[in-house]
């Protein structure tokens, strides 16, 4: 099953998506959550912890920085720069914009 | 004064840059509301109903080169002047708003306008006695990539949930990269002292007004109307009021001599 959440700043987003992401994973599905906006805030409503949430490494940024061949399978991604959510849901912060003129995010 | 809204999705940017402005106006300013949102909004706030046009749609053309342009002979003020729309209490609004042709020319045709007006105003000179109140998109995107040069201050709304005051942490740290800037974090849909007290020490730094939650406010939102037209004298526009004022302070122009000052007491 794969889904996507969307619509106006503000309608709960969300907190939709964290929370049917945790309802799944209940159920006994592998579930892995993505987190595309630029302003990332599914921590928060996955129960990661919102100070916690604002130090997530995004993979767009990790994979940017630094010399070190990179990561080139999505396993590979999810592995090393997602975290672990409440009911072992994965969660991947997909890219952010943290600072004026970061170019193409 | 230029001033520019920023802030999370639903924290209330549209409602107070849409009566900040309206409420300057009627302080005997002549004031230019853009909103630079794509999905636009700020013109419900402003009292004009929903409007989508996309004011600057044929602004724009390419070069030789493929790059996009101002038309010949449309500069910032032109810009004003010929597509921007009268507003309520004199306002006049310009938007980036939605265009009516599908596919990625028009919109960015209409997007490469946008902002290049909004680079150009600040340095239009029929223009500067203006004051800007520019409406951004929520998040940090148009504060990272400049969309708001011409703002003196930017006002980060936050309303008191974690999500509001990470992003509005966020922003003002991008926004305050820009050259002479000032950040201030505008407390809104406040339920009493706890919240402001929590904001403050969540974003670590002081506010600079706290907007009382209202219900006038929501309902004025679910109408599609101006809060300063359904609420006139709600505890929200009060607040905004005292803004306004405070603004017009810290910019250092006070207050316009011989008009009508509502917000003064």
């Amino acid at each position: 099953m794969k889904i996507a959440v969307a619509g106006k700043g503000g309608s709960g987003k969300t907190t939709i998506s964290g929370t049917i992401a945790r309802s799944l994973a209940r159920k006994g599905h592998p579930v892995l959550a993505l987190d595309c906006d630029t302003n990332p805030m599914l921590g928060v409503s996955l129960g990661v912890g919102p100070e916690e949430t604002d130090l997530l490494v995004a993979a767009r940024q990790a994979l940017d920085a630094g010399d070190l061949e990179h990561e080139t399978s999505p396993d590979g991604i999810i592995e090393t720069f997602g975290t672990s959510a409440p009911d072992e849901v994965r969660l991947v912060v997909v890219s952010r914009i943290d600072r004026a003129n970061p170019g193409c995010p | 004064m230029r001033i520019a809204v920023v802030g999370k999705g639903g924290a209330g940017k549209s409602v107070v840059a849409g009566t900040l402005a309206r409420l300057l106006a009627r302080r005997g300013r002549k004031v230019l509301a853009l909103d630079s949102d794509p999905m636009p909004g700020l013109s419900i706030s402003l009292g004009l109903g929903p409007l989508t046009t996309a004011m600057l749609a044929d602004a724009a053309e390419k070069d030789g080169n493929g790059r996009w342009r101002l038309k010949k002979g449309i500069g910032a003020a032109r810009a004003v002047q010929r597509h921007s729309v009268l507003a309520p209490d004199g306002v006049r609004l310009l938007q980036f708003g939605k265009p009516e042709l599908e596919g990625m020319a028009p919109l960015m045709g209409s997007l490469n306008a946008f902002y290049q007006v909004a680079h150009r105003l600040a340095q239009t000179k029929v223009l500067s006695g203006w004051t800007i109140a520019g409406d951004l998109p929520a998040g940090p995107r148009q504060a990272a990539f400049d969309w708001a040069p011409y703002a003196k201050f930017f006002i980060v709304v936050v309303e008191p949930t974690w999500q509001s005051v990470l992003s509005a942490r966020r922003i003002g740290r991008i926004a305050r990269a820009g050259n002479g800037v000032k950040v201030l974090f505008l407390a809104n849909k406040v339920s009493g002292p706890s919240d402001t007290k929590v904001m403050a020490d969540r974003l670590h730094a002081g506010l600079l007004a706290s907007v009382p939650a209202d219900d006038a406010a929501r309902e004025a939102d679910r109408l599609g109307m101006a809060l300063l037209d359904y609420a006139p004298s709600s505890p929200a526009v009060a607040a905004l009021e005292t803004v306004a004022g405070e603004l017009e302070r810290r910019s250092g122009e006070g207050s316009v001599p011989g008009s009508s000052q509502i917000g003064d007491r």
